[in-house]
């Protein structure tokens, strides 16, 4: 057991600390909006170009797909540094994460030769077509419905709380293609264009920020066999997959620990005289990012040990979820009321914080996954 | 990083582990008076006999090993002061024998170890001292599970020549917050097992949300407490020292609830281990607290706020 960072990660960290000193100075345009609303997304397409340029958009994947060999201890090294500057990859993170690595793994090669070089370039979004009004932490239960006819699919159903559904060029599309079968099975995964006759999609308001999620509407929408990713009916274990990739992924512990570090640094810039409610919130908080920070970490060097995906994820995400909230009340402790000021720190974290919690997986469904699984409570 | 134990590791924790199922664990501490226990002598000079006390080298900037055997001891809830031996002692090259107890120079009243101590490391403002009383400390009245002792006007003098100060008070926190994670710990299995197997309303009441979540949460908390602490001690970090004692304090004060309230009134009785462990966390955390508010340490150490 040691904790210390190899001279390589160390190299590398400042390697990326000099560029994006460089390229994202003080506070770009899209780190005060919300990650997922247009403006961040907008955003991400140019500066993902630049990112894979150096070959830091795709560093994990293979070498065929423009991969750089970067092990698992980089690729935290490089969502830390980005995550703590509010995320300038925007929707790109989801592609390259976890969309991508999905295609390499299940896609044929015709797949693999349309979808991948895209990505890895940076200029494609994609948008996931999972939760449906009936089908929310319940993902298991959804309905839209697949029906084959000749070479396509013919896909009727709605989608909801779809991110970047108005700006993605493909959808991830979870569908129904055997309705009678038992409802883990008779799942298939599409991969829709989002220029399809037949889809309409509907912006529906958000209170966290800019951030707008869709609604995804689809009537006799036609999908081609040929883009099903994985076999038919099997859709279930394609995208659980998928998604053991993409929970830690995203280390939201940097950029609420980066919120904190920005708003305590605007108050004592501005000589504000901090009390010592304020004092203990800050330091719970900064407290709690630490502790999040180092659940993630346990994480990765399972990754980095090529062992299978343990419960220790599900702790990291629970601790995450906390650090974020706690960030929130702290920053609402410092700024008093400047959180009545659209855009201020504790405004826009008192948001974000709201959407930790439900996000990739809620809060409760987390805790159930660490009493069963880490703690090995009984089942009812 | 390697989050997992070398061989080395093993071998040592393995080691103290065989130690203290024969000589530590509830038994003993029953034996030793329960939550109001005498100082266990003869297991410090069966630690030090086989060199676990001095397992981080005097001045050794990393004290992970050390840390590792503390969270072992105070998970077999060991009448010892180990852990300022362990932890402590190594930032200040003294020569002391038996015992020692650690506080605040502003401290006055109950502290642990203090009746049965050789010495006391006193942590002032910008001085350390070691102070070998000129009369007895008397023991003071205490049912949180430790040997206490009352301090009150230490003769001046004693001063640790160059004494880095704040190390000291940074590797304190970090043997509190160590010390802390193997009670909680002690305090989160049991609970678990219990909760697996009283069943009520013909179900595990473990299998009820309610407890699953409260006890998840538990869980996380003592797991970020574990691991800034040791993290802490391989780094010797004040940042994360004093984030290692907010994690562990704000994770005591659920675990205290939890795992009593889980028990129901099985958790009261003096008979049942549980309170063994999560009394002894509120004196922790107040001790803790006598070096200064751990969050804001954290806040001082991360902004000088």
């Amino acid at each position: 057991m040691e904790f210390d960072w190899t001279e390589e990660d160390l190299s590398y960290r400042s390697e990326l600390q000099d560029f994006l000193a460089e390229e994202l100075p003080g506070r770009w345009e899209g780190a005060t909006a919300v990650l997922g609303s247009a403006d961040n997304a907008e955003y991400s397409r140019r500066f993902a170009g630049l990112l894979a340029e150096k070959g830091w958009l795709t560093p994990h994947w293979p070498a065929e797909w423009g991969g750089t060999g970067a092990t698992p201890w980089m690729l935290a090294v490089l969502g830390e540094e980005l995550w703590s500057r509010g995320e300038p990859r925007g929707p790109q993170y989801m592609n390259v994460n976890w969309i991508g690595p999905s295609i390499m793994a299940h896609g044929t090669p015709e797949q693999c030769q349309r979808y991948l070089p895209p990505i890895a370039a940076g200029d494609v979004i994609w948008c996931q077509g999972f939760s449906e009004p009936e089908a929310g932490t319940d993902l298991a239960s959804l309905r839209t419905r697949a029906v084959l006819d000749g070479d396509d699919y013919v896909v009727n159903g709605s989608k909801i709380w779809t991110s970047y559904g108005d700006i993605a060029d493909h959808c991830y599309l979870l569908v129904r293609t055997d309705a009678q079968a038992e409802r883990h099975r008779g799942i298939s995964v599409l991969l829709m264009a989002m220029d399809s006759p037949g889809l309409v999609v509907r912006p529906i308001p958000g209170m966290v920020g800019e951030h707008s999620f869709t609604e995804l509407f689809l009537t006799d929408v036609r999908v081609p066999v040929a883009n099903r990713l994985g076999p038919e009916n099997e859709g279930w274990s394609v995208v659980r997959e998928a998604l053991s990739f993409e929970r830690v992924g995203a280390p939201r512990w940097a950029r609420a620990a980066h919120v904190l570090d920005e708003t305590v640094r605007g108050a004592m810039e501005q000589g504000q005289s901090i009390d010592p409610v304020a004092v203990e919130a800050v330091g719970v908080a900064k407290t709690a990012c630490e502790a999040a920070r180092m659940l993630c970490y346990r994480v990765i060097d399972e990754r980095a040990r090529d062992l299978p995906p343990s419960p220790h994820a599900n702790v990291a995400r629970v601790a995450m979820v906390q650090a974020e909230r706690l960030v929130a009340d702290a920053c609402a402790a410092l700024q008093g009321n400047e959180i009545m000021r659209y855009g201020s720190d504790s405004d826009l974290q008192m948001r974000k914080s709201l959407a930790a919690g439900v996000a990739a997986g809620t809060y409760e469904v987390q805790l159930n996954l660490v009493s069963r699984r880490h703690l090995r409570l009984p089942k009812n | 990083m390697d989050f997992t134990l070398d061989s080395h590791q093993e071998a040592v924790l393995e080691a103290v582990g065989t130690l203290l199922s024969r000589h530590a664990g509830p038994a003993r501490l029953h034996d030793l008076g329960g939550d109001e226990p005498g100082y266990d002598h003869d297991l410090d000079k069966r630690l030090a006999e086989a060199g676990f006390l001095d397992i981080a080298e005097p001045r050794s900037p990393s004290r992970l090993d050390a840390a590792l055997v503390l969270e072992t001891l105070s998970g077999a809830l060991a009448s010892s002061a180990a852990g300022w031996r362990l932890l402590v002692l190594p930032t200040l090259d003294i020569d002391v024998e038996g015992p020692v107890a650690v506080v605040a120079e502003s401290h006055s009243g109950p502290a642990r170890f203090a009746a049965d101590a050789d010495a006391l490391v006193v942590i002032g403002d910008d001085r350390v001292r070691l102070v070998r009383p000129d009369r007895p400390i008397p023991r003071v009245r205490s049912r949180l599970g430790w040997p206490v002792g009352d301090v009150n006007e230490l003769p001046e003098g004693g001063l640790i020549d160059e004494a880095p100060v704040a190390e000291t008070l940074s590797w304190t926190r970090v043997a509190v917050a160590t010390e802390m994670v193997g009670a909680m710990q002690f305090a989160l299995d049991i609970t678990v097992r219990h909760v697996s197997d009283r069943r009520q309303f013909d179900r595990a009441i473990g299998s009820f949300q309610a407890v699953q979540h409260g006890l998840a949460e538990c869980s996380v908390a003592v797991e970020g407490a574990r691991w800034l602490a040791l993290e802490a001690a391989f780094t010797g970090s004040a940042s994360t020292a004093a984030a290692a004692l907010t994690q562990a304090s704000e994770a005591s004060k659920l675990i205290f609830r939890r795992t009593h309230q889980y028990h129901g009134a099985m958790g009261f009785t003096r008979e049942y281990d549980l309170h063994l462990a999560t009394l002894r966390l509120l004196a922790l955390r107040s001790e803790a607290e006598s070096f200064g508010r751990p969050a804001a340490a954290c806040a001082h150490e991360h902004w000088g706020i």
